[in-house]
C-alpha cells in the first residue's frame, strides 16, 4: 500500500513538472538564435505597413498616449488589462525584445520570460503571419517608432483568477499552429486575401462569434461560422459573408474596395468600432491588398437560414410618415423630426456621405445593439487622407428619452422592407447605462 | 465670387475669405475630386466647382452670398439652416452638393415669389412672429413646406412639422400665425 501511495506522488510530480515545464516554455521561434541583423530602411517601411495591416496601433495607444506607448483598458468579465508599451524603450517597452523575443510575443502569446498573453492580444490570428513579415514589424518596431518612456499599468484582475499559466492549454485547444499555407486550388489574389484578412486583419476578431471560452468558432472559410457576424463590446459586427441582409451579399467586390478605401459606400457609412479600424487601418491599405480582401470575402458562401427572407425595399412604409398619418405614430413622428433630414423621408439616405437606413444590416440584423448604440451616442469622427468627414450621426443621449429611442428604432427597423424587429425601452436603458463611461457597469473595450 | 459666363449663368469662385481657403486647399491636398455641378437657385442657375460632399449651406452663404439662410447648429438639429428643394423643407448643413443637381431651390430671399411663401411672411409680419430673427428664415421655409404638404392642418399637424428650434421662444407666435393661414391657401 505505502509502495502504491510513493508510485502515485513520484508520478504526479512528474506530471507536475512537465505540466510546469509545459507552460512556462519558450515555445521555439524560427528565428532563435539569428544574430542581431542590420535593420534596413526599406524593411522599417515595410514594417509599418504591415503594422498598418495589423492595427497595432488601435489597442497599443490611447487617444491621449505617444503612438504605441500602451494603456487602454479592456475588460474581462473579472477584471481590466491594460495594453503594454511596445516602443522600443529598453525599460518600459520592447527595446530588449531580439526578433525571436518579439516573434513569440506576436505569433504565439508568450513574453520573453515565458508567461503567456491574454488572447486580448490576437496571436490566434497572428500566428498565420508569414515570416518576413513579422521579420519586417520587428525592424518597424525597434528602428521606425520613437521610444517612449511609460510603464505598464499592472492589470485589475485579482489572485487567483489572474494566473496565465493554464493559458497554454487555451492554446492548444484553440490555436492553429503555423503559417497561412496557400491553397493550391485558389488563385493569388485570393490566397493573399485569405492570408490579410485571417493574419494581419485580424477581421475574425470581431466578426466570428465566439465560444464559451471566449475562443472564436473558426478561423478560417472551412467553417460556415467564420465571419457570420457577432455582438461585441455593445456593437453588432456584421457578416462578413454573402448574407444578402446581414452581410456582404448585395456588395460588389468594388464596393467592398470603396468602403475600406474611403469610409464609406451606397450602402452605409463606417461606424462603431470599425471607425477605428477604418481611420487607423484599412485606409492605408494598397488598393491590391484591398482588392483581394474583397474577392477573398465575397467567395465566404451566405447562409439563408441564419439571415432570412432577402431584404426587398417597401415603400408602402412612406404612407406612415405623411404629416397627417404621423401624428399618432410617435416612432414616424419622431423619424421625422430627428432622423428625416439626413437619411431621407424615405429611409434611403444621401449615398455614400449620409447611409441609408432602408436595407442597411444594422436594420436588418435581429442584434439590435448597433442601431440603439448609434441612436444614444452618436458615430465617431471618420477621418479620410486626413480630412474628417462632413457628416457625422450626433447623440441623442440627452434628447431623446428610452421610450423615444425605442420608437423610433422600431419604426426604422419594421418599415422599408427592414427585418431586424423592435427595440424596447429596456433594451435602450440597459445600453443607456453601459455606454455610460459615469455608469458602474460600463462597457470597457474587449477587442478591437 | 460669383462671375457671369456667356450663357448668362453665374459662377461661384472661391471666396477670398482666408477660412474658406484653407478648407478648399485642405480638400485639395487630399485629393478630393472637385466637379462642377449646376444648381438652381431661386430659378437662377449656377455653376458651381465644388466636392460633390460639400453642403449646400456652404455655397449658398459662402460662395454664392445668400446669406439670408443660417448656419446654427451644422448637424441637422435646429433647422435654421432651412431651404426648399422642389417645394420640400430641407436642412441644408446636411445636403450634400451632388444630391441636388437638377432640383429646384428656394431660398428666403426668394420665398415671396412663391404664392404660399408670400402669404407665410404676411403672416408672419401681422404675428409679428421674429425676436431676435435667426431661426426666422429657417421657419418660413418649413412653414411653407407645411402648407404645401396640407393646405388646413390642425394643431396637432403644425407641431408635428414644425421641429426647428427657436432660441427665442416663439413657437406660440409661429403656431398662431400658422393657424391663421390654415384653410386660407387655396394651393397645396
Ligand atoms: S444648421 Fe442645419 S439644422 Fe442647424
Ligand atoms: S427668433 Fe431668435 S432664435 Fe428664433
Amino acid at each position: 500500500m505505502k509502495k502504491a501511495l510513493a508510485i502515485l506522488l513520484v508520478v504526479l510530480v512528474i506530471a507536475a513538472a512537465i505540466v510546469a515545464w509545459f507552460v512556462t516554455r519558450l515555445p521555439s521561434s524560427p528565428f532563435d538564435g539569428q544574430p542581431r541583423a542590420e535593420i534596413s530602411n526599406d524593411l522599417v517601411a515595410r514594417g509599418e505597413y504591415v503594422a498598418r495591416l495589423a492595427d497595432c496601433v488601435a489597442c497599443h495607444s490611447t487617444p491621449d498616449s505617444a503612438p504605441f506607448a500602451g494603456g487602454l483598458e479592456m475588460a474581462t468579465p473579472l477584471g481590466s488589462i491594460f495594453t503594454t508599451n511596445i516602443t522600443p524603450d529598453p525599460q518600459t517597452g520592447i527595446g530588449n525584445y531580439t526578433l525571436a523575443d518579439f516573434d513569440r510575443a506576436v505569433r504565439q502569446g508568450v513574453t520573453p520570460d515565458g508567461a503567456r498573453l491574454y488572447p486580448a492580444m490576437p496571436y490566434p490570428s497572428y500566428v498565420k503571419l508569414s515570416d518576413e513579415d513579422v521579420r519586417a514589424l520587428y525592424a518597424f518596431f525597434m528602428k521606425g517608432v520613437e521610444p517612449v518612456r511609460m510603464a505598464n499599468r499592472a492589470n485589475t484582475i485579482e489572485w487567483p483568477l489572474n494566473t496565465r499559466w493554464p493559458l497554454a492549454f487555451w492554446n492548444v485547444a484553440f490555436v492553429e499552429s503555423g503559417r497561412y499555407e496557400p491553397e493550391s486550388d485558389k488563385d493569388d489574389l485570393w490566397n493573399r486575401g485569405a492570408y490579410l484578412v485571417q493574419a494581419a486583419g485580424h477581421c475574425g476578431s470581431c466578426h466570428t462569434p465566439r465560444g464559451p471560452v471566449m475562443q472564436e468558432k473558426a478561423l478560417d472559410e472551412t467553417n460556415g461560422n467564420y465571419l457570420s457576424g457577432a455582438l461585441l463590446d455593445g456593437w453588432y459586427a456584421p457578416s462578413l459573408r454573402n448574407d444578402h441582409n446581414t452581410g456582404l451579399g448585395r456588395w460588389s467586390e468594388d464596393e467592398v474596395v470603396q468602403f475600406l478605401k474611403k469610409g464609406r459606400n451606397a450602402h452605409g457609412v463606417v461606424f462603431g468600432s470599425m471607425t477605428d479600424a477604418f481611420n487607423n487601418s484599412t485606409q492605408f491599405m494598397n488598393d491590391d491588398d484591398l482588392a483581394a480582401i474583397a474577392h477573398y470575402l465575397k467567395s465566404l458562401p451566405g447562409d439563408r437560414e441564419r439571415d432570412g427572407t432577402p431584404w426587398q425595399y417597401d415603400a408602402a412604409s412612406n404612407e406612415k410618415l405623411a404629416l397627417s398619418n404621423r401624428t399618432d405614430n410617435p416612432g414616424a413622428r419622431i423619424f421625422m423630426a430627428k432622423c428625416g433630414a439626413c437619411h431621407a423621408a424615405d429611409g434611403r439616405g444621401k449615398t455614400p456621405w449620409i447611409p441609408p437606413l432602408a436595407g442597411t444590416t444594422s436594420s436588418l440584423a435581429p442584434q439590435n445593439a448597433s442601431s440603439v448604440n448609434v441612436t444614444l451616442n452618436g458615430s465617431g469622427r471618420v477621418v479620410t487622407d486626413g480630412v474628417p468627414d462632413s457628416y457625422r450621426m450626433p447623440p441623442f443621449r440627452e434628447q431623446l428619452s428610452d421610450k423615444e429611442i425605442a420608437a423610433v428604432l422600431t419604426f426604422v427597423r419594421t418599415s422599408w422592407g427592414n427585418t431586424g424587429g423592435p427595440v424596447t425601452s429596456q433594451e435602450v436603458r440597459d445600453l443607456r447605462e453601459r455606454t455610460d463611461p459615469a455608469s458602474s457597469n460600463p462597457i470597457v473595450l474587449q477587442m478591437r | 465670387m460669383i462671375v457671369q459666363d456667356a450663357k448668362g449663368s453665374r459662377h461661384a469662385t472661391t471666396t477670398s475669405r482666408p477660412d474658406f481657403q484653407i478648407i478648399a486647399k485642405t480638400l485639395d491636398q487630399a485629393k478630393h475630386e472637385e466637379l462642377a455641378m449646376e444648381l438652381t437657385i431661386n430659378d437662377t442657375s449656377y455653376e458651381v466647382q465644388s466636392d460633390g460632399e460639400t453642403p449646400l449651406l456652404w455655397v449658398i452663404r459662402d460662395e454664392l452670398g445668400l446669406t439670408g439662410t443660417k448656419f446654427g447648429c451644422g448637424l441637422a438639429q435646429c433647422g435654421a439652416c432651412s431651404v426648399l428643394v422642389d417645394g420640400v423643407v430641407t436642412r441644408s448643413c446636411v445636403t450634400p452638393l451632388a444630391s441636388v443637381v437638377g432640383g429646384r431651390i428656394t431660398t428666403i430671399e426668394a420665398i415671396e415669389e412663391d404664392e404660399i411663401g408670400k402669404r407665410v411672411v404676411e403672416a408672419w409680419v401681422d404675428h409679428q412672429v421674429p425676436q431676435c430673427g435667426y431661426c426666422q428664415s429657417g421657419q418660413v421655409m418649413a412653414a411653407t413646406s407645411l402648407l404645401k404638404e396640407n393646405a388646413n392642418p390642425n394643431d396637432d399637424e403644425i407641431a408635428a412639422a414644425m421641429t426647428n428650434l427657436c432660441r427665442c421662444g416663439t413657437y406660440n407666435a409661429i403656431s398662431a400665425a400658422i393657424r391663421d393661414l390654415a384653410g386660407e391657401t387655396k394651393e397645396g
